[in-house]
């Protein structure tokens, strides 16, 4: 059996188990030699957890990380994100720059946010300067929507006040460990909808950096017009875009489950705004993604579940070109292998940041701030061919 | 030579008489009294100097888009004894079964009229007016109960009729005789860059001209409108805002028509779902919309016509219905749903729409020997594929798969909710170009070339449906440039 794949999964899902079957791959079990193991996120952490000090061999594949968590936990996503500038602006880079407010200039991504309980005091000092201001309370370890809502009032989240009648403080359970976050009520519109972005981005490696966008990334949209009026900060269906709860509403639509792909919305806005402000945006979208990247790692659980036909087919085909990437050739993986793939393996991908390109390119390729412009990364990009290699930012 | 001539200040005369109407020309005259005060306005030159002041200030610009305007629909001279009718529709046996077709979608229309009992047209009731107007931007949540109403006629009624109709007419102008290209890169920035300056010149013909070549997305919506000669003034606002007030006020039966349109068609399309309010926003004061009436002077269609209640065949009493002459049928909605991508304020959208309506759509469901014409195009794009595919039209034919049948429904609809938007912009955008529908006989026919080898391997009608069910895929200008310019016979 020399030469042929194996692979294990605990999620059972054709969209993966077609693919390993088409490639010709050899199913086996965890506890035998296996090359490719697709986990979910519960044995990953089981896996990677200190106390079994499981390694990979040089000839084993994992689909995540063993520090994705730093940015699926929304905590520990800002405190990353906050590090990495801190870092950043230790060194002095010029990512790090501030304009006359304190703002950073390239790296303002995030919103005002906070840890509750633990920030709970500073929170609410930034609150007072702003009592009509929406907020945002997102558990720290789920996803797909769960336990999400919104307040406008601090008696709404005084179970997380640090004041309690105990003299020691009694440290909650990270079940309880909130992220609060200024809300952002004036998103844009379109047909007087919210709508979110769903982007895949695959990692092959950190170090140097490799990553890649799947070309046909989606919009979801929300079935109920957009209204910031408080009255309807309850209704969930006007604020949250995740099909998981859109799926819900008695609008959703089977047929398409509210999604545009990510060319329609930029043919509608180029369209409507115009190319330069369409090419800004997603410029900085790419940007984002890339500096969150470096801050450090992925999302667990991206939905395999697919709601609709259309949806079926995108997410075969998604893990398909996945596959082709981090598993070059079809072949035993070598950990000692790190070339770039070769063009034709992209499939839908194309390159989002290419470290030891980028790194390639000479050390001249510094970011370039534009002469009494403070927005966007564009450094030496050349506008027209935006869309195909990003590797010339550092 | 003197005939011409007579024919030429004829044609003046009448536009001439047609624009004494327009708000244009109202405001002309303000300015050309305004002008008065100025310096350079002498008594003695008057008329040159107020000409020359018109040409700098840019109101010759507006004056000759709105004559571009009016001549991009005018008939083509006739004897000067020639009836009304004639300038409809210059054929007696077209005029005769344009007139059954009427007939037949009149008694479908009165028929579910008495069968369910509703009026074709009532006064809302206070609450219900209230009711609507908060309503007004999202009515696409409201769930009246269509059930029980049917589309008037959907486009296969319309094509049973075409099988009667053998015309010597030959279609050959295809009207492109500009070479189309699809733009490369090193031709892009170049071509933008010429849009913007049409745009700045604010010249209709000259964007007319340039958009043959396609429009670069960012300057579209702005190419259309001074191509359409649509600039939102103040008044076409408030007009906008008089329909509203009409929807608010009463209720037509063809409303549910409307509604089960877009439920049925547009909200179930992947691109357009997202407008389906502003879809309603636009059909339903289309509907009430008089002005419309004026296109029935060169549409071989007439405008139905009801009676007050009890007053039935009293001219006095007559009222076109629906108010703005057009009943809608299945698959209407398409027709709107694209300009969403590049119209997102109401009313713009709406007078957009509607001279898009008046200019291109209308052809395309009423009987006319018009070379933009249903019928002309369906006969185009027969004589296309006998021409150039005479294999796969006799095989098609054989197996009981009229070609016809699979491709009018496209044409029909302008191939709108077929192409993805992005491509049937561009369609649309050489319709604008040449001021004609016929490119949509030729994509068609195009499309069945590409797909040729498949079709010549099915062995039945609904095994043909299948090849051609998805055109979602197809990128249209390589399509057409190869079909127009690749074809040897």
């Amino acid at each position: 059996m020399a030469g042929k794949v194996k692979w294990v999964t605990d999620i059972e899902k054709s969209v993966l188990i077609n693919n390993f079957e088409k490639r010709g791959w050899v199913q086996v079990t965890e506890n035998e030699d296996w090359n490719f193991y697709w986990m979910s996120v519960q044995t990953i952490r089981n896996v990677f957890s200190v106390e079994t000090g499981y390694r990979l061999s040089d000839d084993q594949i994992v689909n995540h990380f063993p520090n994705h968590y730093e940015l699926t936990r929304k905590d520990l996503m800002v405190k990353n994100i906050k590090r990495y500038r801190k870092e950043l602006e230790k060194e002095g880079s010029p990512l790090a720059e501030k304009d006359e407010n304190g703002k950073y200039l390239y790296l303002d991504f995030v919103p005002v946010t906070y840890m509750l309980p633990a920030d709970y005091n500073l929170f609410v000092e930034e609150f007072r300067k702003s009592p009509s201001s929406t907020w945002i309370m997102k558990p720290c370890g789920k996803a797909q929507g769960k336990g999400i809502f919104l307040i406008n009032k601090l008696s709404q989240i005084k179970k997380w006040s640090r004041d309690s009648k105990t003299s020691s403080f009694v440290s909650q359970s990270t079940k309880e460990a909130y992220v609060i976050s200024l809300y952002i009520n004036n998103p844009l519109l379109i047909g007087g909808r919210k709508f979110d972005l769903r982007l895949y981005v695959l990692v092959s490696t950190y170090r140097p950096l490799r990553c890649y966008m799947y070309k046909l990334g989606f919009c979801r949209f929300c079935t109920v017009k957009y209204t910031p009026s408080t009255s309807e900060l309850d209704n969930m269906f006007v604020h949250l875009t995740n099909v998981a709860i859109q799926k819900h509403g008695e609008d959703y639509n089977h047929i398409h489950g509210g999604k545009w792909t990510v060319n329609n919305l930029r043919l509608y806005l180029e369209s409507t705004r115009g190319k330069e402000v369409t090419s800004k945006l997603f410029d900085e979208i790419h940007w984002i993604i890339v500096q969150s990247l470096k801050a450090v790692a992925v999302n667990a659980s991206p939905s395999l579940t697919s709601s609709t036909a259309n949806d079926r087919i995108l997410k075969y085909n998604l893990i398909n070109d996945t596959l082709n990437i981090a598993v070059p050739n079809g072949e035993i993986p070598d950990c000692k292998w790190n070339k770039s793939p070769p063009k034709e393996v992209l499939g839908n991908y194309e390159i989002l940041y290419d470290e030891e390109l980028a790194q390639g390119d000479g050390a001249d390729r510094e970011l370039r701030s534009r002469p009494g412009q403070s927005l966007g990364p564009k450094g030496g990009r050349s506008r027209d061919s935006g869309r195909t290699v990003l590797t010339t930012w550092k | 030579m003197l005939q011409e001539e007579s024919d030429l200040s004829l044609v003046i005369a009448q536009i001439v008489q047609k624009l004494k109407g327009s708000s244009l020309y109202a405001q002309l005259e303000r300015q050309a009294w305004a002008s008065l005060q100025r310096p350079e306005i002498k008594l003695e030159s008057l008329k040159e100097d107020i000409k020359e002041y018109f040409k700098i200030s840019g109101w010759e610009k507006k004056l000759q888009n709105a004559v571009y305007s009016e001549l991009s629909v005018f008939p083509s001279p006739s004897h000067p004894a020639a009836p009304p009718e004639h300038l409809k529709e210059p054929l007696v046996y077209m005029r005769k079964a344009q007139g059954s077709w009427e007939k037949r979608i009149l008694k479908s229309l009165n028929s579910m009229c008495t069968e369910l009992s509703i009026p074709l047209a009532r006064k809302r009731p206070v609450g219900e007016q209230k009711e609507l107007l908060n309503k007004w931007n999202e009515m696409g949540t409201d769930e009246p109960d269509l059930s029980l109403f049917r589309p008037v006629y959907a486009p296969k009624d319309f094509l049973e009729k075409e099988f009667f109709v053998e015309l010597g007419l030959t279609t050959g102008q295809l009207g492109i005789d500009d070479s189309t290209q699809v733009p490369p890169e090193l031709f892009e920035n170049e071509h933008v860059r010429i849009g913007q300056k049409v745009l700045a010149e604010q010249d209709s013909a000259a964007a007319q001209q340039y958009i043959r070549q396609g429009s670069p997305t960012a300057l579209r919506a702005e190419l259309w409108a001074l191509i359409l000669n649509i600039s939102s003034q103040p008044e076409d606002i408030l007009y906008y805002e008089q329909l509203k007030t009409n929807v608010i006020q009463h209720d037509l039966l063809v409303d549910s028509l409307i509604y089960k349109d877009v439920k049925l068609t547009a909200s179930n399309d992947d691109y357009y779902f997202v407008f389906e309010d502003y879809l309603y926003q636009v059909l339903l004061c289309f509907s009430r919309d008089t002005s419309v009436l004026g296109h029935f002077a060169y549409n071989s269609a007439s405008p139905p016509k009801s009676y007050i209640r009890g007053k039935l065949g009293l001219e006095e009493y007559a009222v076109f219905y629906p108010p703005n002459g057009v009943i809608p049928f299945h698959g209407f909605s398409m027709y709107v749903a694209p300009l969403c991508f590049l119209y997102h304020e109401p009313s713009k959208l709406y007078q957009i729409f509607r001279e898009m309506y008046v200019r291109f759509f209308f052809r395309l469901h009423s009987i006319s020997s018009h070379p933009s014409g249903i019928v002309s195009l369906c006969l185009l794009f027969e004589t296309l594929l006998q021409t150039y595919l005479p294999q796969l039209f006799y095989h098609l034919r054989e197996i009981g798969a009229q070609p016809l049948r699979i491709s009018f429904k496209w044409m029909v609809r302008a191939f709108s909710g077929y192409l993805a938007t992005d491509q049937l912009l561009l369609l649309w955008d050489r319709i604008l170009g040449y001021n004609s529908l016929e490119i949509l006989a030729v994509l068609a026919a195009a499309v069945f070339a590409f797909r040729a080898v498949n079709l010549m391997e099915v062995t039945s009608l609904a095994a043909a449906e299948a090849v051609l069910a998805d055109l979602s895929t197809l990128k249209v200008m390589p399509l057409l440039q190869i079909f127009l310019f690749a074809t040897v016979t």
